[in-house]
């Protein structure tokens, strides 16, 4: 009777597991943006690793967008959110653009992003933002956001996977937190440091954040927005900037007041 | 819910414990004493799990009891607090951790300071100038943060402590009733704080005042 | 670790290290005590930090104190940073199942001899059950680790003569425990050199 006791494979009830079906409909692509400004340019910057846990999609995934020749985006957290809302930011600026006949003024542009985002307050953008340029008076201006619209301007902002290690560092060295002049010296006016010393700190804290942080690495993007009557050379001068970099300018997109904005890219680490 | 408060001043110490028992919503004594003094110039308030709180409390006098009776001196309050601080953090790590949080308030007779230490139940310790456990760390810190000052005199010490008493009124929706102590170079009193002039009644009170030391003093030819 | 909060680093200098803390204590997000150091000397050439549960910080302290004073007495001389290393591995490894919540941060000078006659100054680091690491520049640990990184990858450089390794740490620790919430509350700073200890408390934002 043995025989009878197991039941051929075929015959075996159906296991009836529960399996779950959740869709998450989020992720986190890593990698690291900031954001300073100057008295009359802004820098914007971003790494372009793009990561998932501890895979890497690609070393060259773009996080800053030029928007108008005044003014660049960066955007980090979710990269699919980060590029859709990217395109929609460029499509209203265009929409605006044939509604007024002139670009949207950086201030403008904070202030829609921030509806924009609001708009989605229940069903979020999982994205940071940070907004640089030049705002309408010719001041170089940073604003900053999260993910429901909460916005600020500042004079410089970190944000990301290595916002931790990054932030702390700007408060030094931009904010002059902890520092005080010396007896007699001038005081410490946050916001009006010179570009190369900009630029040099932009640097300075993508290589520290690339060395202590698995998610930074592999590019560094500065998108660099002058005002108008500033010159070319004030980048590609001798002196102006560390060496390994590549200067790229890009051209006007529209009837801007001759403000320029430059590409100035350079290899990070891979490991 | 429980709150006590300590309080340093220039040659002074002042302690307060809240004067409830009971069980989540019930209380079942409005008098009931949680400070105890561990002899001439030391004393403690503490709370936390019923019964382990007694017990605890009794542990550590009667080993303070001990030490005296055997060295024929009394352990001096940084000693003390080093001691009760190692029980409890022994007592952490074992199969039945004593889960008492207390403050430990001395004056130190031989060279006149007073001291005031925190000591919760995991057996961290911080020597501090005031502090309080209980409903009064969210309450009252801030009041000893504005009001307090290095060197405060016994009058000023009770003025920060009834503030601090008030806030706690005022902001909680509990009543308490509070017990408080002040040692000084010449032992433990009882403050009564619904007085006008605490420290007048204190004064007239005289021996009245005093709080029973536990461990007297041995009289055995050798004394403290 | 996020129970009493504070943060600790040591740097490397030229023929010095540098060691730091934060002062606060607190109960989760109450502050109880702005003077609690976390940083004890060995000897006059030898410091450690340990940040993490207050408690185990007394314990272990007391614990290391006396285990130094046998091993001095036994040795009849001064433990060197490296031997107190693994003795402060060890005695966290002994909890290898229950362990100490710290994460212990190690700075010394080594007195040279003769089988050693040029050191190099030491620092080293270790998690909960003594896993050591021995870094070339700069150790960290605490609440404020990540910030710690940030900074002091950014400001630290080889090679720094006592005064500005002093002023390297100071700005590390400061901008660092300025963005925790669990850290601050005042620092302490010691810079050992080889005939000197330099002991600075800092003024910082107490909030």
């Amino acid at each position: 009777m043995a025989l009878f006791d197991q039941r051929p494979a075929y015959a075996h009830e159906p296991t009836v597991a529960p399996i779950e079906h959740r869709f998450s409909p989020y992720s986190d692509n890593g990698g690291t943006i900031l954001a300073i400004a100057g008295a009359d340019f802004a820098v914007i910057a971003g790494d372009t690793r793009q990561s998932e846990g501890y895979s890497i999609q690609t070393r060259y995934a773009r996080k800053v967008w030029q928007l108008t020749d005044n003014a660049t985006l960066a955007t980090n957290g979710f990269a699919a959110d980060g590029k859709n809302f990217v395109k929609r930011v460029k499509q209203r600026l265009e929409w605006y653009e044939h509604a007024h006949h002139k670009p949207m003024g950086l201030k403008a542009i904070a202030r829609m992003i921030q509806t924009m985002l609001y708009g989605r307050r229940f069903f979020p953008y999982y994205v940071y933002n940070i907004l640089g340029g030049i705002e309408e008076d010719g001041t170089g201006a940073v604003y900053s956001f999260d993910p429901v619209g909460s916005y600020e301007r500042e004079a410089c902002r970190a944000a990301g996977a290595a916002q931790s290690l990054v932030q702390p560092f700007l408060d030094n060295q931009i904010y002059f937190k902890n520092q005080t002049p010396a007896p007699g010296a001038e005081a410490f006016v946050p916001g009006r440091l010179p570009m190369a010393t900009v630029l040099g700190l932009v640097v300075d804290s993508f290589t520290s954040a690339t060395e202590r942080h698995i998610e930074v690495g592999d590019g560094l993007e500065m998108y660099v927005v002058m005002k108008e009557g500033r010159q070319t050379t004030d980048l590609t001068d001798e002196g102006q900037l560390p060496a390994g970099m590549k200067v790229e300018e890009l051209g006007s997109m529209g009837e801007g007041r001759g403000e320029k904005t430059f590409l100035v890219s350079m290899p990070l680490k891979r490991d | 819910m429980e709150c006590s408060f300590g309080l340093t001043g220039k040659d002074f110490v002042l302690l307060a414990a809240d004067t409830s028992a009971g069980r989540s919503i019930i209380q079942m004594k409005d008098d009931e004493n949680k400070i105890k003094a561990l002899g001439p110039h030391i004393a403690m308030a503490y709370g936390g799990e019923a019964g382990d709180t007694n017990n605890f409390a009794d542990f550590v006098d009667r080993n303070l009891r001990l030490y005296q009776i055997r060295n024929h001196t009394p352990l001096l309050p940084a000693a003390a607090s080093a001691w009760i601080r190692r029980s409890l953090a022994e007592s952490l790590r074992s199969r039945h951790p004593y889960s008492v949080n207390l403050m430990l308030a001395g004056f130190d007779i031989t060279d006149s300071t007073s001291h005031l230490y925190w000591i919760d139940y995991l057996g961290t310790k911080a020597i501090v100038p005031y502090a309080a456990h209980g409903l009064g760390q969210y309450l009252a810190l801030s009041t000893m943060d504005k009001w307090w000052t290095e060197g405060v005199d016994k009058r000023e010490g009770i003025e920060i402590l009834k503030k601090c008493v008030d806030e706690v009124g005022k902001r909680s929706t509990l009543k308490f009733k509070f017990n408080c102590i002040l040692i000084d170079a010449s032992g433990i009193h009882h403050i009564n704080l619904d007085s006008s002039d605490p420290i007048a009644e204190m004064e007239q009170a005289g021996k009245a005042a005093e709080v029973i030391n536990p461990n007297p003093p041995l009289d055995v030819g050798i004394t403290a | 670790m996020e129970y009493n909060g504070g943060s600790v680093v040591a740097m490397i200098g030229k023929d010095c290290v540098a060691i730091a803390s934060d002062l606060r204590l607190g109960q989760q997000s109450v502050g109880v005590a702005m003077n609690f150091e976390k940083v004890f000397p060995v000897n006059d050439k030898l410091y450690y930090g340990l940040p993490g549960l207050a408690t185990d910080v007394y314990t272990l302290r007391e614990q290391l104190r006396f285990r130094v004073n046998m091993y001095r007495m036994k040795e009849e001389r001064e433990i060197t940073p490296k031997t107190f290393t693994h003795l402060l591995s060890s005695t966290l490894y002994e909890k290898r199942f229950g362990p100490y919540f710290l994460e212990p941060v190690v700075a010394g000078l080594t007195t040279p001899t003769e089988l050693e006659p040029k050191p190099k100054p030491f620092i080293s680091t270790m998690d909960t059950i003594g896993c050591i690491t021995t870094p070339k520049d700069f150790a960290v640990a605490g609440t404020a680790q990540d910030k710690l990184y940030g900074m002091a990858e950014g400001l630290w450089e080889p090679d720094l003569e006592p005064e500005d390794l002093f002023e390297t740490i100071s700005q590390t620790l400061l901008n660092a425990v300025d963005r925790d919430a669990l850290s601050g509350w005042g620092a302490i700073v010691h810079v050992i050199t080889h005939d000197k200890v330099i002991t600075r408390q800092l003024r910082s934002r107490m909030d």
